[in-house]
């Protein structure tokens, strides 16, 4: 062990005069001394290392501990019972390295109890005086307090474990950032967060951040952090996707703000946390899918009527353009009907329910709209109204649907009435008529002298016109109305061929000749009586509506449309004006051709019903003095 | 050749009943003729005839649209009475449906349907056929 060499300062030329002067004014004037050992420490002390029991303490010593200088007897015992004992283990310590190396340094912190009780923190430094073998004799000490600095830290030790456990018990992730130097400081919960811990994630940069989080979401959190930086939001706060060790994306809402500039507008230390939001995220947007796609008409409203949530069927029920509609006014996005309604809001507000099974609602475009509805309040978890929900169904086709539920039974009303009119018809009307006929009858039979009465001649066609007029209404309403028209799959060529058979005399007569194109397996689905009623009448009519230029023809062909046979009657007799008469053609009486007699009008019109009677249409051409065509539209019977 | 004895016209129609009297008297037609207003009333007077064992017509002319009893339900009953009497039935109606014909001909004691207004003709045929059916 060497001892360094100790220089006195008084003796060394290097030194500063007013201090080798200060210095011989120590040694020469105990005044001095005594100032500073009072003035400069907190307790001085020197031990006689030689008889331990002596120390000697000056008065600042005993001060700083409450005790009373004059009291205290210059004895190791009396600083031995304030003294944490705790705190000697390492004054041992030290006193044992410092004897055996005096450039080892006795410098520690001691704690006392002070005469009051509370503790007096101390900064004891020691220096061991000895003889000229180096054996310690003597030991000088000086007592710092520093009681003040340790409350201190003490405070700041607790304040920051205070903020710690905060931080630790709100599971946040921490993050501090140096926008100038790129240094970046993670929280160990913040690689928590993704799964990792951050020994795994070292080295640290601003870049593991850019790894792990969403990439669209990393172009979101850029375009909020610049926006505060620019000073437009007061924190930074964004939600963003970041990448789990398992693979999953997990929401972390991150929030920060900058704590020091580099300079105006150039921010330096940036400081925030990261808070794990998946559950939340997840709930709020299971909640958001469920008022989305639930199948019927709801909407959320908070207390000024304000959107917070609305399902997608309510958008098509009000038929609602604009997607954006979640924060603005029921007011403003359906103002029809919130006014009409805008009484019975205030009063929902106040607890109460409505609903109407259903209300017919004009909207500015002048549709109709049948709505049945609901409005409630709905509670916050305070129990206080937050505002209220509004259900609604779209019953217009339900509305529909009864208006032609009605409107059949109207219609099978009148279907009843229209038979009890063929009824009457068929029955009184008929009798009547008879009953003219036949008085008419035996009045001639008792007086045949005046048969040739004029006025009785024409009595006679009257009352025998009025019977023919009975009679086709009574045809006609029988094809209408009887129910059970059974219709029989039918060989359309062989009836043609039966019906042209039964009018060859006719035809040979007046040279109008009959072709039967229609192949033989074709079969319609027919009333056979209607059937040959309708071909002959479309035949005997071509013969009748001739043309005296030329020599006729009538031909028969068919072809199969979809689930018709279309039977196609074509002539080349006189035609009819089809531009004057077409709505006139199948009515009755209605006749075209003054030359022609017998034209009684009764053909079409009947044959019309016919058609229709089995579920057939009619539909025709023609060119004046060229011919006509005839389309008849049959049901087709699939062999 | 036999004559007919007795003609019961069965109809609620007075001009009708006029009408056929007529007639059968221009066409020397019967003997004597039974008029009923409907079918009840011509139901309960043939039920005393027969019971009282007089005589009962040889052709009934029945009109199938009348009060009370129509001529449908006369027939129902009248069926179903006991009677020696082979006696010809002619429905007589204004009706030219067609299910009324089928469903009058589907009573075997209905020998035919005669659609109104009843003529000269109509009835000598009617005529021809009882003096020949036997």
């Amino acid at each position: 062990m060497k001892l360094k060499k100790y220089i006195d300062p008084v003796l060394d030329s290097r030194e500063h005069y007013l201090k080798k002067e200060l210095y011989g004014l120590v040694k020469k004037d105990s005044s001095i001394f005594d100032f500073l050992q009072l003035g400069a420490l907190d307790g001085l002390w020197f031990w006689d290392l030689l008889d331990p029991e002596n120390v000697w303490m000056n008065s600042s010593y005993w001060t700083t501990f409450g005790y009373d200088p004059k009291k205290m007897p210059h004895k190791v015992d009396s600083w031995q019972d304030i003294v944490f004992k705790e705190d000697l283990k390492n004054v041992y310590a030290n006193f044992a390295s410092h004897a055996e190396d005096p450039t080892y340094p006795y410098d520690q912190i001691v704690r006392f109890r002070h005469k009051l009780g509370h503790t007096v923190w101390v900064r004891c430094r020691g220096m061991m005086l000895r003889d000229k073998d180096g054996k310690p004799i003597k030991m000088l000490g000086a007592h710092t307090d520093i009681t003040d600095i340790k409350i201190r830290e003490e405070e700041l030790r607790l304040k920051s474990a205070f903020f710690e456990h905060i931080i630790d018990g709100t599971d946040l992730g921490t993050w501090q950032w140096n926008a100038q130097t790129g240094e970046t400081i993670f929280g160990e919960r913040w690689a928590g967060i993704i799964g990792y811990s951050l020994s795994e994630l070292e080295p640290i940069s601003i870049d593991t951040w850019f790894k792990y989080a969403h990439p669209d979401d990393v172009k979101k959190s850029n375009l909020c952090l610049q926006e505060h930086f620019e000073g437009k939001t007061s924190i930074y706060e964004c939600e963003v996707r970041m990448k789990h060790k398992n693979g999953d994306y997990v929401w972390v809402l991150t929030k920060g703000k900058v704590v020091s500039w580099y300079e105006k507008g150039n921010p330096e230390w940036v400081l925030g946390s990261h808070q794990e939001i998946t559950k939340n995220k997840k709930d709020f947007e299971r909640n958001r899918l469920f008022i989305e796609q639930t199948p019927s008409a709801i909407a959320m409203f908070d207390t000024n009527m304000n959107y917070l949530a609305a399902s997608k069927k309510w958008f098509e029920v009000y038929n609602i353009k604009n997607k954006n509609i979640i924060g603005k006014s029921h007011f403003e996005v359906l103002p029809e009907i919130a006014k009409k309604w805008e009484s019975n809001f205030q009063k929902c507000f106040e607890g109460e329910t409505f609903k109407n099974e259903e209300e017919c609602i004009e909207r500015k475009d002048g549709t109709v709209q049948w709505l049945s509805w609901e409005l409630c309040p709905w509670y916050s978890n305070e129990n206080k109204v937050g505002g209220l929900v509004i259900h609604t169904s779209d019953i217009t086709e339900v509305k529909r649907k009864k208006e032609l539920k009605s409107l059949l039974k109207i219609a099978e009303d009148q279907n009843r009435r229209l038979k009890n009119f063929a009824h009457i018809v068929s029955h009184n009307l008929k009798s009547h008529s008879g009953n003219f006929e036949m008085l008419l009858d035996l009045f001639l039979q008792e007086n045949p002298e005046i048969e040739d009465n004029e006025i009785i001649k024409l009595f006679k066609t009257a009352s025998s016109n009025l019977s023919d007029t009975i009679s086709h209404l009574n045809e006609v309403v029988l094809i209408n109305t009887s129910l059970d028209k059974s219709l029989v799959p039918i060989g359309l060529k062989d009836v043609i061929d039966e019906v042209v058979r039964g009018v060859s005399a006719i035809a040979l007569e007046s040279k109008v000749e009959i072709n039967n194109l229609v192949s033989n397996d074709l079969d319609v689905l027919a009333v056979p009586a209607y059937l040959d009623s309708i071909l002959l009448n479309f035949i005997t009519n071509g013969i009748k509506y001739r043309s005296k230029e030329r020599k006729n023809h009538i031909t028969l062909s068919a072809i199969k449309n979809n689930n018709y046979v279309v039977l196609s009657i074509e002539d080349n007799g006189l035609g009819i004006d089809l531009n004057k008469h077409r709505s006139k053609l199948f009515g009755m009486y209605k006749t075209f051709h003054p030359n022609i007699e017998n034209a009684r009008g009764i053909g079409l019109f009947i044959t019309k019903n016919q058609v229709e009677a089995i579920g057939g249409k009619i539909e025709v051409t023609s060119i004046v003095n060229k011919g006509t065509t005839f389309k008849i539209y049959m049901k087709y019977e699939k062999n | 050749m036999r004559r007919i004895d007795i003609a019961c016209v069965i109809d609620d129609d007075p001009i009708f009943v006029f009408g056929i009297k007529k007639v059968m008297q221009l066409i020397d037609f019967c003997e004597g003729i039974m008029v009923f207003k409907n079918g009840q009333e011509a139901l309960n007077n043939l039920r005393a005839i027969i019971s009282a064992k007089e005589k009962l017509p040889d052709v009934i002319l029945l009109d199938l649209n009348m009060p009370i009893l129509d001529g449908w339900q006369f027939l129902d009953e009248f069926v179903k009475i006991p009677c020696e009497k082979e006696i010809l039935i002619y429905v007589v109606s204004s009706s030219v449906d067609p299910e009324d014909v089928l469903r009058a001909k589907s009573f075997e004691g209905v020998s035919d349907y005669i659609v109104k207004p009843i003529s000269v003709a109509k009835l000598k045929e009617v005529l021809y056929d009882f003096e020949n059916a036997f």
